[in-house]
C-alpha cells in the first residue's frame, strides 16, 4: 500500500514538474491583428493603410514601430515600400507611380501588406484585390427639390462599365463627426439619386459639404467624393439677451444671489457653532483661574 | 444623595462596558485591519497603473465616460447624507431610543463623506487641472455647485460630530481608571476644550448641537439634490427628470438606514453591546427602512412609468435596454431590493435581529446596483450615432483597476470605522448617562 502511494506521488510530482517546465518553456508570442485598407480621396489620390494591433486585457492596443512591407501584383510581387507603424500602429503608403498598380488577368489590383514578425510577435499578412472605380456626384435642384445624384463606373477589360447594386453612403460633416443623410443604391445605369434634407444648417453663408462614399466595399475599397455648395441654412449665430450657457462670462444674477444667501446662512450657523466652542473653552479657562485663586487664598 | 450615587454607579458601569475597546486591542482587530490594509494596497497599485497608463486601463470610453467611480461616488455621498439626516432628526426630535445608535449615524455621515469624493479624483483624467475648479470657479456649472456643497457639508458634519463628542472626551479625560497611552489622554484633554459639565457649558453645547442638527438636515437635502441635479439638468435619457432631486434623497436615506442596521449588527457582535443595542433598536430602524423603501419604490415606479408611457424615442430605447441587457440587475435593484426588505420587516414573525440585518444588506446592495443602472445604461444610449465607435466601446464593463479601487474605498471605510472606535466610544456615554439619570430621577 505504502509503495502504491509512493509511486502515485512520484508520478504526480514528475507529471506536475513536467507541466510546469513545459509551460515555462512556452512563452506564447503575441498574435497581431492586421487591418489592410485601400482609400481613394476626392483628388483621386490613393493610399494603402495598414493598422497593426494586438489584444491585451480586452483592449485593442497599437503595435508601434513595426516594419510593414507593401507589395503589388500577384504571383511575383513587387515590393513597393517598407513603412514603420506610428504611435497608433498605422503605416500608410501613398500610391503614386504607374508601377504601383499592376493589374491581374481580371483587371484587379492585388496588394499585399506583410508584417514579418519578431521574437515576441507573430508575423501577419493581409491581401486586397481592388478594382478602380470612378465615383461622381452631381448636386442639382429638380422642381425646387435639392437632389444628390451619384454615379459610379468601373473598368472591366479596358472598358468603363456602370456599377450596379452597390451602395454609396452620403454624409454631411458636423461638429464632432459625420452625419449620415442617406444611402444611394446604384441601379443598372450605375446611378442613383437621394433627396437632400432641407433643414440642415450650414455655415454663415449656408455652405455645406456633402460627402459620397463607398465604404469598405469588397471590390473598390474606400472611395470618396465631396462637394461644397450653398444648400444649408445660413446659421448666423447671435447670442440672445439673457442667454445662459456654461461658457458665458458670468452666472445669472439670481443664481449668484441664491447661492450667496444660502452659503451665508449655512456658514453663519457654522460660525455660531464655532463661537460656542470658543465660549466653552473660555469658560473652562476662567473656571481654572478661579479655582487656582481659591486654592491660593 | 442616594440618587447621585446611583448616577455615578451607572456612569461607572457605562465606562466599564464601553471603554475596554479604547484601552486594549485584540489580535482579531489587527488581523482585520491588516486585511483591509492589503486590499487598500492593491487599490494603490491599481491607482498607480491608472495614473501611469491613463484611463485606457479602465472600462470607460468616449461614450461611457462615467463608470464605477461615479457609481461609488453617488453611493457613498448618499450614505453620508442619509447619516446626516438620520442623526439630525434623531437628535432634534429627542427620539427616546436614539442614544445607542446616534453615534454610529454620525460616524457614518463623516466617514462616507471623506471616502466619497476620492472616487471623483479617480474619475478625473487630468488631476493636475483640479485646482482650476477653485481658481476659475464657474457658478453656473452644476459641478461647481457640487464642489461648494460637498466642502460645506464636510465642514458641517465634522462640526456636528465634534460637538457630539466633546462631552465624551471630557468624561474619558476625567476617568481615572482609563488605561490608555499618555498621548490619548492628552488628546482627550485638548479635544474636550476643558469642558467640565457646568449648566452654562451644557446649555452652550446643547444650543450649538441643536442648531447644527437642524443645519445638517437642510444641508443633506440640498447637497444631495445638487448631486441629483448634475444628472437631472442634462438632457440625457433617464436622467432628465424633475423628480431626481427628491428621488435621490429618498434613495440615500434608504441606503443609509440599511447601512446603519449593518453597522449596529457588526458593533453589537464584535464589541458585545447586546445590552445597549437591543432588538428594539433593530426593529425601530427596520421599520424606518420599510417606510423609506415604500417611498423609494413609489419614486422608482413613477420615474420609470412616465418615461415608458411618454415613449420618447431615447427613453424607450433606454427602458428597452434596462429590460433586456440589464434585466437581472434591474429586477434585483428595483423589485427584490425594495420588496424583500419590506416583507421581512413588515411581518412581526420575521422580525429577528438577523433577518432585519439580512434585509438591510439586500437594501444596501440593491441601492448600489440601482446607482449602476442609473449611470451606465444612459451613457450607453447616446443621442447621436457616433461613427467609428466599436460595440465594446459603447458597452461598458469595469476592469480590475476599477474594482480594486472600489474595494480599496470600502477597505478604507472599514479601517476608518475601526480606528475611530479606538479613540471614541461607539456609543455616546454622555447621552446614555443622561438617559439613565432621567430614569433614576423618575
Amino acid at each position: 500500500m505504502k509503495r502504491k502511494i509512493a509511486l502515485t506521488l512520484l508520478f504526480l510530482s514528475l507529471f506536475s514538474s513536467k507541466a510546469v517546465f513545459s509551460y515555462s518553456q512556452k512563452n506564447p508570442k503575441i498574435s497581431p491583428y492586421i487591418q489592410f485598407q485601400y482609400f481613394k480621396n476626392n483628388e483621386e489620390n490613393s493610399i494603402l493603410k495598414t493598422t497593426l494591433t494586438y489584444s491585451k486585457n480586452r483592449m485593442e492596443l497599437p503595435l508601434t514601430g513595426m516594419k510593414i512591407a507593401f507589395f503589388s501584383g500577384s504571383g511575383e510581387k513587387t515590393r513597393l515600400a517598407e513603412i514603420i507603424t506610428d504611435d497608433k500602429g498605422v503605416a500608410i503608403y501613398n500610391l503614386k507611380h504607374d508601377s504601383d498598380f499592376i493589374a491581374d488577368n481580371n483587371g484587379l489590383w492585388p496588394f499585399t501588406s506583410k508584417f514579418g514578425g519578431n521574437d515576441t510577435i507573430e508575423s501577419a499578412i493581409s491581401e486586397l484585390l481592388i478594382r478602380d472605380v470612378t465615383l461622381n456626384m452631381t448636386l442639382t435642384e429638380m422642381d425646387s427639390i435639392k437632389t444628390i445624384v451619384v454615379g459610379a463606373k468601373k473598368k472591366e477589360k479596358g472598358k468603363e462599365v456602370p456599377v450596379s447594386g452597390e451602395t454609396v453612403t452620403l454624409y454631411v460633416p458636423r461638429m464632432f463627426s459625420l452625419l449620415p443623410i442617406g444611402e444611394a443604391k446604384l441601379d443598372e445605369t450605375g446611378s442613383s439619386s437621394v433627396e437632400f434634407p432641407a433643414s440642415l444648417p450650414g455655415d454663415k453663408q449656408g455652405n455645406i459639404t456633402i460627402i459620397a462614399r463607398f465604404e469598405e466595399n469588397a471590390e473598390f475599397g474606400n472611395v470618396e467624393k465631396k462637394s461644397t455648395l450653398k444648400w444649408g441654412l445660413p446659421s448666423a449665430y447671435s447670442v440672445p439677451p439673457g442667454h445662459r450657457a456654461l461658457w458665458t462670462k458670468t452666472a445669472p444674477r439670481w443664481m449668484i444671489y441664491t447661492l450667496s444667501i444660502l452659503l451665508s446662512g449655512v456658514w453663519g450657523h457654522y460660525l455660531f457653532a464655532i463661537i460656542s466652542l470658543i465660549r466653552i473653552r473660555i469658560n473652562a479657562k476662567k473656571k481654572k483661574v478661579e479655582k487656582k485663586e481659591l486654592f491660593i487664598k | 444623595m442616594f440618587g447621585n450615587q446611583e448616577i455615578m454607579l451607572t456612569e461607572k458601569k457605562l465606562l466599564q462596558d464601553l471603554t475596554p475597546e479604547i484601552e486594549t486591542t485584540g489580535i482579531r482587530w489587527y488581523i482585520t485591519f491588516l486585511l483591509f490594509f492589503l486590499i487598500f494596497c492593491v487599490g494603490i497599485y491599481a491607482l498607480i497603473q491608472q495614473i501611469e497608463k491613463g484611463h485606457i486601463v479602465t472600462g470607460m470610453r468616449d461614450n461611457v465616460v462615467w463608470g464605477l467611480y461615479i457609481v461609488n461616488f453617488i453611493f457613498f455621498m448618499g450614505l453620508s447624507y442619509a447619516g446626516a439626516l438620520i442623526s439630525g432628526v434623531l437628535h432634534l426630535f429627542h427620539t427616546g431610543w436614539r442614544k445607542p445608535v446616534i453615534r454610529l449615524a454620525e460616524l457614518l455621515t463623516v466617514i462616507s463623506l471623506v471616502i466619497g469624493p476620492f472616487f471623483i479624483f479617480f474619475c478625473i483624467g487630468r488631476l493636475d487641472r483640479l485646482p482650476f475648479l477653485v481658481i476659475y470657479p464657474r457658478i453656473q456649472s452644476p459641478i461647481t455647485w457640487d464642489v461648494i456643497a460637498i466642502s460645506t457639508d464636510l465642514v458641517g458634519c465634522f462640526l456636528f460630530l465634534y460637538l457630539a463628542l466633546i462631552e465624551d472626551f471630557a468624561i474619558l479625560r476625567d476617568y481615572s481608571d482609563l488605561h490608555v497611552k499618555p498621548w490619548k489622554k492628552k488628546a482627550y484633554k485638548i479635544l474636550s476644550l476643558g469642558f467640565t459639565g457646568t449648566e452654562k457649558e451644557k446649555k452652550i453645547l446643547s444650543n450649538a448641537r441643536n442648531v447644527m442638527a437642524a443645519m445638517i438636515i437642510a444641508i443633506a437635502i440640498i447637497v444631495y439634490s445638487v448631486l441629483a441635479w448634475i444628472f437631472g439638468v442634462t438632457l440625457q435619457p433617464g436622467w432628465h427628470s424633475t423628480i431626481f432631486g427628491p428621488y435621490f434623497v429618498i434613495a440615500a436615506v434608504f441606503s443609509g438606514t440599511g447601512l446603519l442596521i449593518i453597522l449596529m449588527w457588526i458593533y453589537r457582535k464584535v464589541y458585545h453591546l447586546e445590552e445597549y443595542i437591543t432588538k428594539r433598536h433593530f426593529v425601530n430602524v427596520g421599520v424606518l427602512l420599510t417606510i423609506i423603501a415604500a417611498f423609494y419604490g413609489y419614486f422608482t415606479f413613477s420615474d420609470y412609468l412616465t418615461k415608458w408611457y411618454g415613449s420618447i424615442k431615447m427613453d424607450s430605447m433606454l427602458i428597452d435596454k434596462l429590460f433586456h441587457d440589464y434585466y437581472a440587475l434591474f429586477i434585483f435593484a428595483n423589485y427584490i431590493g425594495i420588496l424583500l426588505p419590506c416583507i421581512i420587516i413588515a411581518f412581526p414573525r420575521f422580525r429577528t435581529i438577523r433577518n432585519i440585518t439580512i434585509a438591510a444588506v439586500i437594501a444596501v446592495t440593491a441601492l448600489w446596483v440601482n446607482r449602476y443602472i442609473i449611470v451606465i445604461p444612459t451613457l450607453e444610449t447616446p443621442f447621436l450615432p457616433i461613427q467609428d465607435t466599436r460595440p465594446d466601446w459603447i458597452r461598458y464593463s469595469p476592469t480590475w483597476i476599477e474594482w480594486s479601487l472600489t474595494l480599496a474605498g470600502i477597505s478604507v471605510y472599514g479601517m476608518l470605522f475601526m480606528l475611530v472606535s479606538k479613540i471614541a466610544p461607539i456609543i455616546s456615554i454622555s447621552e446614555m448617562k443622561e438617559e439613565d439619570k432621567i430614569e433614576i430621577m423618575k
